[in-house]
């Protein structure tokens, strides 16, 4: 009996090995691809759909239904005009109040913050392109923060601009930089949210330089030697324009990521004194104004989308530009 | 900058001593101080200034990535009701705090619900990238390129875009009507269970792991495989015997930064459960029951905090060089 269940068995293996044997290099490649595309189909690509159709419908805010009728890009269109303001928690775009608005809070958290990654982010990786003892401790060192989790990175920072608590506060109140609540105030967060983001993710920026840079043909540093350029000049017409693709890569990831940004406000301060986009989204969902939700994560992923075929665009350039 | 320290030879550096030797003896700057004597050396031989440089840049990196933890753990040491102004040296000493924090908040617990969904979707992940990124390094056909697109294109989405059917999804909200019938399958209801999470956290972590096995399995020679299949080993069992057994430190690389992900994610951890241990709340509420509940207890969030770090610090110190290889394939790649 067993025996026989045991062939059984081996039949069934003998013959779905054949079968597969059997299949075209094509319909093997898409048996191999069917866990993913199921999973990403119903996990990434469905919720998407869904999220746009649900900001094609309007809001219902009262009864069982939780959207209203289809109402076409009405929602886009109020979100863009303003018009939509007044039912949300905090502007969409507001040049007024910078720090009020999700768009500019946005885009000032973005740019700020990945332009001072950049810089750190150059220095680590010019360190670490050295040769020295300890230097595998130092890259120990400098990847730790990128490992922390977000929610702690938040509550470091939390506790160091804590007033009373953290030795920070007092002296930068006194200079008149802060507020005596820091973590109410707007300007003042978005400085702790900006110094927190920068500890923990130059360390990315630095490695995906660092491999840049150790791409770079060491013979062209011998030739600009000889040539007796300057360590500066070396560094200027050598190094910078080489590793200046692997920068953009570096740049255009932080820039996604930091367009996202949620977890560090709301553990910093609230989404109330730090309005960033995916916020609005979040505070929104939670009035059950579905739809207008809806319509603001696919206006976040559309802005998204358009920096990032700038940065594309911007690289295609460099590398036919031709060097 | 970039070579001046590994393209002098010993010879430089030896050449420097004598002159700093002759500098002495001959006291031509002996009225001159410490400081312009330093300076006029370095304006003859300009490699001492950018070594010079070199150290201080060093130890303000090492200082600033460093400094944060170190004072977590200042505060966290810091005795209860002492904590004012806290500098470079806690006020009191108390270990006792890490045990206590246990205490009052089952944080063991939430750490546990972190680690248990990051392993398992890492498994997943490992399990269903590798399939793909095998595809998509060893073999040629049709819909390839359209296919690798769409994958790195969900990775571009911000979270809040899949969060809103994802919720519906999860709550039971959702039916799959069969065309002609009247059957329909609701969703099963994964609010509050590891499902909710690790079933995101599969699909948006999978694109990175996608490229990073892509890029690893595409540079495993082509002869191995052929010779096997001549052999007369079926595609599977060419699959099973070479590349499995090749590919693992491409495995290892992935599922390090895959883990490490999870482990850090915040936006579903904190959206998708309600917060409660046993409904499967990772670290994100585990820190926030600090921050809500015992608003003044800041060594008790600290304490924490040092804790939660540990997981990920073990891996950072034992795993960096994958680390490392990992985020610069998955970037380079593009």
């Amino acid at each position: 009996m067993a025996t026989e269940q045991e062939t059984r068995r081996a039949g069934v293996t003998v013959r779905s090995a054949r079968w597969i044997e059997n299949l075209s290099e094509t319909q093997f490649a898409y048996l191999l691809l069917t866990p993913m595309i199921l999973l990403m189909g119903v996990v990434a690509l469905w919720p998407l759909a869904r999220t746009f159709t649900m900001s094609l419908r309007a809001d219902s805010l009262f009864g069982a239904a939780q959207l209203g009728q289809f109402i076409g890009f009405d929602h886009y269109v109020a979100l863009l005009t303003g018009e939509i303001d007044a039912q949300l928690t905090r502007p969409f775009f507001d040049p007024g109040q910078p720090f009020r608005s999700a768009l500019t809070v946005t885009f000032i958290f973005t740019v700020v913050s990945v332009f001072f990654e950049t810089v750190i982010g150059f220095g680590q990786a010019l360190v670490l392109d050295q040769d020295f003892w300890g230097r595998r401790w130092l890259r120990v060192a400098i990847l730790l923060p990128w490992a922390v989790p977000i929610v702690i990175q938040g509550m470091i920072f939390f506790l160091l601009f804590q007033p009373g608590v953290g030795f920070l506060v007092e002296p930068l109140q006194s200079v008149g930089l802060f507020s005596s609540t820091p973590t109410a105030s707007s300007v003042d967060s978005m400085i702790i949210v900006v110094v927190a983001d920068v500890w923990k993710t130059s360390a990315f920026m630095a490695l995906i330089i660092l491999a840049g840079l150790q791409s770079v043909d060491r013979s062209l540093y011998e030739v600009s030697k000889v040539e007796g350029a300057s360590t500066w000049q070396r560094f200027k017409t050598v190094t910078f324009p080489l590793v200046l693709p692997a920068v953009l890569v570096a740049m255009l990831f932080r820039t996604i990521a930091a367009m996202r940004i949620y977890g560090l406000i709301e553990t910093v301060s609230s989404c109330s004194t730090v309005p960033s986009l995916s916020c609005l989204v979040v505070t929104t969902f939670g009035a059950r104004q579905y739809a207008t939700a809806a319509t603001i994560a696919f206006v976040t992923a559309a802005i998204i989308g358009i920096l990032v075929s700038v940065y594309i665009v911007k690289y295609a350039d460099l590398e036919g530009g031709g060097f | 900058m970039a070579t001046d320290t590994h393209d002098a030879p010993g010879g430089a550096r030896a050449e420097t001593t004598t002159e700093t030797t002759t500098d002495q003896r001959d006291g031509e700057d002996e009225d001159a101080g410490p400081y312009t004597r330093w300076v006029q050396r370095s304006i003859r031989e300009p490699g001492r200034v950018y070594r010079a440089m070199f150290v201080v840049v060093t130890i303000f990196f090492l200082v600033t990535t460093l400094f944060p933890l170190y004072w977590l753990g200042v505060l966290a040491l810091t005795e209860q009701g002492k904590m004012t102004d806290v500098g470079l040296v806690p006020n009191g000493f108390n270990p006792a705090v890490f045990v206590e924090v246990f205490e009052t908040v089952p944080f063991h617990w939430y750490m546990f619900n972190s680690i248990v969904i990051g392993l398992v979707t890492t498994a997943i992940v490992l399990v269903f990238a590798s399939l793909a990124g095998y595809v998509f390094g060893r073999m040629e056909f049709p819909g390839r390129t359209p296919l690798m697109l769409v994958v790195l294109a969900i990775s571009y989405f911000p979270p809040v875009a899949f969060l809103l059917p994802l919720f519906r999804l999860f709550t039971g909200n959702v039916a799959l009507t069969f065309p002609g019938t009247d059957v329909a399958i609701t969703s099963p209801m994964l609010f509050n269970t590891p499902g909710a999470l690790v079933l995101p956290y599969s699909a948006l972590f999978m694109p990175l792991s996608i490229f990073i096995l892509t890029t690893f399995y595409a540079q495993i020679p082509d002869g191995l495989e052929r010779a096997s299949r001549v052999e007369g080993t079926t595609r599977l069992g060419a699959l099973y015997r070479v590349i499995v057994p090749l590919s693992a430190p491409g495995l290892a690389t992935a599922g390090v930064l895959t883990f490490i992900s999870v482990y850090n994610e915040f936006f579903f951890g904190f959206l998708m459960t309600d917060g409660q241990p046993d409904h499967w709340a990772p670290i994100v509420w585990g820190i926030f029951r600090f921050q809500g509940q015992y608003a003044d207890l800041y060594n008790y969030m600290a304490a924490a905090s040092l804790i939660g770090i540990v997981p990920v610090a073990v891996l950072v110190v034992v795993a960096q060089e994958r680390i490392v290889s990992g985020l610069t394939a998955g970037a380079l790649k593009e």
